[in-house]
């Protein structure tokens, strides 16, 4: 599994603060933990930054390269701030994250990924936003976004679709559809072109203490259609064990034998039964539980694992 | 040709609940009322069972209401000063349930106290003999200090308490609870939302049977397919097992369709649109309908005419079943 470190996002309060005071120790220190941990790039979630990122951008590619050598993902939607960060950029091929099928950006994104020689992660939302159907979305990205990126001349190895991951919480019936778009994308194209997700937006507006449960099952269950590359907390030592599980197959414990039969039953198109579960061992129940939740089987609420 | 109709087979159902409590029970009501227990989608009466239909509740207040369409005031008139002959009055005009809705102020302006909403309950109460809902004023602290001192004084009547919702619902579930009474649970138009109100509900120990839901709505013309939805995904929901879902749904079509332009304004509006009066009958007729059609088991409505139409389109759907069987 290729992560992408997630860590280093806005939405975090000491993010937001250690950016105001520009606090370089603080990004390089949470940049090497992502890396040792095993993240293979890195996220930089800055915000828009209407009004200083032509300063931000190249601040934060400076300190964070100072210190690891892995590639930079740049998520934003500001063009000429990215842009200000990818001259910056002395050490791995970095990563836009992302352009849509968005006419407007659809336009200018791939024009620069092919200018900067990045890679693009292009997301499959077009103008009246994200569909629902997997179908659907596979469309997005063969009509439109597979084709642009062949008509700027950028190599299709160099293209990342993210068939966009959504929240069990209000958006439930998204998360089925997701892992069947992962499942058809990899025929979508020949070369097919690599695929990443967002895994924690599957737990946005989760209660905290339930999101690492769910974002894992969901990552075991998107790893069953073939899922290599992800958006992710490289620090989630849980999730990190259970994708080395299903990995290298190891059979050596009943949760890891459980998240392994759900991978494979999942990329078998199974149904995930009762008889896979041990409903003595409350991890395994909180795991079904998880599933069907997953699958839109049961309808999500806050409270669904003391139902 | 024969034709081979699909049917879909659910293995679950919703709850069966009992509104109001004979002498024999603890009560005084001359009749109960029992909604839900279908296993099948709304009149899909070839799947399964729709073996309660749903039914109507007239909503009344415990004096003049302020903001009531001028309409809704003047068919009310004769008795619109003393809930129990409003209640007597909603009890001929065919109501099968009667909501008395308290108000935060009395006919003084100060505030509604217990003893007066306690007086208004017992008086209509003493007016029919139809269950009762009660709902409070919708402000917290007013609904927690009257429904407490109303569900106290009718202990056993099996009354349903409203209205519960996530920001308050602890100390109206417990006085339910004390005083064998039922509760209302609203959420905002939200499945998820809807669903975890009824655990933290029943997690206080509440037994299910004595929780009605109100997933609320929006009128026609004014978001009602975004309730539409969301009744018909908690319902789905219920018939697939789902049992934190698996409660009759209460929605207050009366409320939202009187709320509507179309019902609210007489003057300054297209001479197309029509009678005024018959318009806004319309509009409450057709919003509570299409609530029966999404899985709506008790409808609160405001004017007599709306209940005579949305009782006997009930009456017609619920008789085609003799069509299929």
């Amino acid at each position: 599994m290729y992560i992408i470190g997630e860590n280093i996002h806005i939405i975090s309060e000491k993010v937001k603060e250690a950016l105001k005071e520009r606090n370089a120790k603080f990004f390089q220190e949470l940049a090497v933990k992502q890396v040792e941990a095993g993240a293979k790039a890195l996220d930089l979630n800055l915000g828009p930054r209407k009004a200083d990122g032509e300063e931000v951008f190249p601040w934060i590619v400076e300190t964070v390269e100072a210190v690891v050598d892995v590639p930079l993902s740049f998520d934003s939607t500001n063009v000429v701030g990215i842009e200000a960060g990818l001259k910056k950029v002395t050490k791995a091929q970095p990563i836009i994250n992302s352009t849509s099928a968005e006419p407007e950006r659809l336009e200018k994104v791939p024009l620069l990924a092919k200018k900067y020689n990045t890679k693009l992660i292009a997301l499959t939302m077009g103008k009246s936003g994200i569909p629902v159907a997997a179908d659907d979305r596979v469309n997005i990205a063969i009509e439109y976004l597979i084709p642009r990126a062949l008509e700027v001349g950028l190599p299709i190895e160099d293209l990342i679709i993210d068939p966009l991951v959504l929240t069990v919480s209000g958006c439930q019936e998204y998360c089925p559809e997701l892992i069947e778009a992962i499942r058809t994308l990899q025929f979508a194209w020949d070369p097919p072109p690599a695929i990443s997700v967002g895994l924690s937006n599957v737990s946005n507006a989760v209660p905290r203490e339930n999101r690492p449960l769910i974002n894992r099952v969901y990552c075991a269950m998107l790893m069953g259609v073939g899922l290599k590359m992800m958006i992710a907390d490289p620090l989630d030592q849980k999730l990190r064990e259970t994708i080395r599980i299903i990995e290298e197959r190891d059979e050596s414990t009943p949760i890891g034998r459980l998240y392994l039969r759900i991978a494979d039953k999942i990329r078998d198109m199974q149904e995930i039964t009762p008889d896979d579960i041990d409903f003595d061992d409350p991890e395994q129940v909180a795991v079904w539980k998880t599933v069907q939740i997953l699958l839109n089987k049961v309808i999500y609420a806050d409270g669904y694992l003391d139902q | 040709m024969p034709v081979e109709v699909p049917k879909e087979k659910w293995p679950g159902s919703v709850r069966t609940i009992t509104l109001g409590a004979l002498p024999s029970e603890g009560g005084t009501r001359k009749r109960v009322v029992t909604v839900g227990g279908e296993t099948a989608m709304p009149f899909m009466h070839f799947e399964g069972e729709i073996p309660n239909p749903p039914v109507v509740a007239i909503e009344i207040k415990d004096r003049k209401p302020d903001d009531w369409s001028p309409l809704l005031l003047e068919t009310w008139k004769d008795v619109i000063d003393d809930p129990a002959q409003w209640a007597a009055a909603a009890e001929a005009a065919g109501a099968d349930l009667i909501v008395l809705a308290l108000s935060l102020t009395n006919r003084n302006g100060e505030p509604t106290s217990p003893d007066e909403a306690v007086a208004s309950v017992k008086a209509v109460l003493r007016a029919t003999g139809l269950p009762l809902i009660v709902f409070g004023p919708g402000q917290a602290e007013a609904d927690n200090a009257l429904l407490v001192a109303v569900s106290e004084a009718t202990k056993g009547e099996r009354l349903a308490l409203g209205i519960c919702e996530d920001k308050n619902y602890r100390t109206i579930v417990a006085t339910a609870m004390a005083n064998d009474h039922l509760v209302t649970a609203r959420t905002p138009m939200d499945v998820n939302l809807a669903k975890q109100l009824n655990i933290l509900i029943s997690d206080m120990g509440l037994p299910l049977d004595r929780i009605l839901m109100d997933p609320t709505t929006g009128a026609l013309g004014y978001g009602i397919e975004y309730g539409f939805s969301v009744m018909e995904r908690l319902r789905l929901a219920a018939l697939q097992g789902d049992k934190m879902t698996q409660l009759p749904m209460i929605v207050t079509p009366g409320f939202e369709a009187w709320k509507a332009k179309e019902s609210k304004v007489g003057e300054g509006v297209p001479a197309s649109w029509g009678d005024w009066l018959n318009r806004a009958i319309n509009w409450e007729t057709l919003t509570a309908l299409t609530l029966v059609e999404s899985g709506a088991d008790i409808v609160v409505l405001r004017h007599p005419e709306s209940v005579k139409r949305v009782k006997a389109a009930i009456e017609e759907l619920m008789a085609a079943k003799s069509l299929v069987s």
